[in-house]
């Protein structure tokens, strides 16, 4: 594995500077049936610090970003966003927080019956009064910044998968959003176009005094956009800090994790496999 | 006892699922108070007007094709019958009150059932599985009024629309049948139809028009919505909105036309 490369280790991280946290997760627990997905997740994120959730898959890291959305209810806890218990908002309470947040969705999530332009200038068209040339103008912006210049007239059909996630992006950063929520941006990419999206992230977390959270299971994507990584297992934080802390933990399951060590499988006979008695 | 307690399941589920259907058809309702052209939620009128292109303008042919031939099944059915009794001049009663009252609007709701029911539940569906519904919610934007109230406010103008078409179509084929075999002018036999028809056949024609346009917009919706399992679940639950629709439609037509005998006479 290649040397990471830690990005702001000279400067003070924001959670270093203490304060309220922008968003503060306690004690959620999820269920699914008999399995317990979210098992008393306790988690602090501060304003403008880039926060990588990751976990193997089926660790329940799209569970709790799905709550932190505001998507789903957790069956216990609390999760508050900028002051506002969002388990417990009003329907008023929760349109407010979700104005605070810009989500891009693993499959990007683009309206297939709309352009792309289309698709940014959506938040922007039901929540503002702006005028329509105003709205041109902005998404050509958002578009430019995501490095997707002159693509309002195509379709999403019409992009590649990089392209449908950096337009998803752009779109989640129409309404200038003072939290971003990533889920899993380099899946189904290449390494050199999910390396792009990397580096876009990175861009924006060093132009916008803007709070990130990413969904991940990629080491090494997490190790080059973190500010600080939260381990999550088996529903459970293992453990939350700076990159250099995470890579000299103690414990087993992150040290496998962390060194791509495979699970112990018990032996099965070939035939099982291949179907033949 | 495996029995009551299957039968308690059921019961359960389908009153649940009417519960469902009651509570978005009145958000849907409350909703679509909102849109108008003067307003300044300007896509919301944008999608209506599309959505009665799909669903009005784009279904006229075929329904006018399928209400004519039934209009003229009709005619030849009962010409038929009546010719024994030397009482062929009944035929124009009887295609004018049955296509008005029952036939036109029946058949707009099939042929609008088949061709945008299914597309409704199969967008809406596509839109869950596809996360794109949920990436509206995360934008503060309300599923039942960006997906749902375009298409509800389109049905409700549409559907009258086409009903009326139908209905005339049905009425002009008839005429065809009585042109050739009572050698009555159109001119005569749409007069003979305009007297013998009451403002009470048109009115109930219309209203069930209505009532039929918004179950299959709700009912569509819902299947999309309560989608579950990928891709395929897509398909599941377009054919659920058709299988629910049309048994729906069947049930509220039962109980239009039963209201209208008993209390508009």
């Amino acid at each position: 594995m290649t040397e990471p490369q830690i990005h702001g280790s000279h400067r003070q991280l924001p959670h270093e500077a203490g304060g309220e946290p922008l968003i503060s997760v306690r004690g959620v627990r999820v269920g699914f049936r008999e399995r317990q997905v979210l098992d008393g997740v306790d988690l602090d994120i501060y304003k403008g610090e880039t926060m990588v959730i990751l976990g193997a898959s089926g660790c329940g890291k799209t569970t709790l970003l799905r709550r932190l959305e505001g998507l789903e209810k957790p069956d216990e806890g609390s999760i508050r966003i900028a002051g506002v218990d969002i388990v417990t908002a009003s329907r008023e309470k929760m349109e407010e927080v979700r104005r605070l947040l810009g989500v891009s969705f693993q499959s990007a999530a683009l309206f297939g019956s709309m352009t792309v332009g289309e698709n940014i200038a959506l938040p922007l068209l039901e929540h503002t009064e702006l005028a329509e040339s105003t709205i041109r103008l902005m998404t050509k912006m958002k578009l430019q910044q995501v490095g997707l210049e002159g693509a309002e007239d195509l379709y999403p059909t019409e992009l590649s998968g990089g392209m449908r996630k950096r337009a998803s992006l752009a779109r989640a950063l129409a309404m200038d959003p003072k939290i971003l929520l990533f889920d899993e941006p380099s899946a189904g990419l290449d390494p050199i176009i999910a390396t792009g999206i990397d580096q876009l992230i990175i861009g924006l977390k060093q132009t916008y005094a803007i709070t990130i959270i990413v969904v991940t299971h990629e080491l090494q994507s997490a190790f080059l956009i973190a500010d600080r990584i939260c381990v999550l297992d088996q529903g459970r934080v293992l453990a939350v800090g700076t990159v250099e802390h995470i890579l000299n933990h103690a414990h087993p399951r992150i040290q496998q994790f962390v060194n791509r060590v495979p699970d112990e499988v018990e032996h099965r006979s070939s035939s099982y496999i291949t179907g033949f008695e | 006892m495996r029995i009551f307690e299957a039968a308690g399941h059921y019961t359960i589920r389908q009153l649940e699922y009417v519960g469902g259907l009651a509570i978005q058809f009145w958000r849907g309702a409350r909703l679509s108070l909102r849109v108008n052209p003067f307003s300044g939620r300007r896509l919301r009128w944008k999608r209506t007007v599309a959505q009665m292109a799909e669903i009005g303008v784009r279904a006229l042919p075929v329904l006018c094709l399928i209400s004519g031939a039934t209009g003229m099944i009709m005619a030849l059915q009962s010409g038929a019958e009546l010719r024994r009794f030397g009482a062929m001049d009944a035929v124009i009663n009887l295609v004018g009150t049955s296509m008005t009252r029952e036939l036109g609007p029946l058949i707009a709701a099939i042929v609008v059932i088949g061709r945008s029911g299914s597309a409704i539940s199969a967008e809406v569906a596509t839109m869950v599985v596809t996360e794109e519904v949920d990436a509206l919610r995360t934008m503060a934007i309300d599923p039942i009024d960006f997906v749902v109230v375009p298409k509800y406010l389109a049905m409700l103008v549409m559907m009258p629309a086409l009903t009326v078409m139908g209905i005339f179509s049905g009425i002009l084929a008839g005429g065809l049948f009585t042109y050739f075999t009572l050698e009555m002018t159109l001119g005569m036999y749409l007069g003979r139809t305009a007297e013998i028809l009451l403002m009470r056949d048109i009115v109930s024609g219309l209203v069930k028009a209505v009532v039929f346009g918004s179950i299959i917009v709700h009912v569509g919706c819902l299947e999309g919505f309560r989608v579950t399992g990928g891709p395929e679940g897509v398909g599941r639950s377009t054919t659920n909105a058709v299988v629910k629709s049309i048994f729906l439609v069947v049930i509220a037509d039962l109980l239009c036309t039963t209201f209208f005998y008993f209390f508009w006479r």
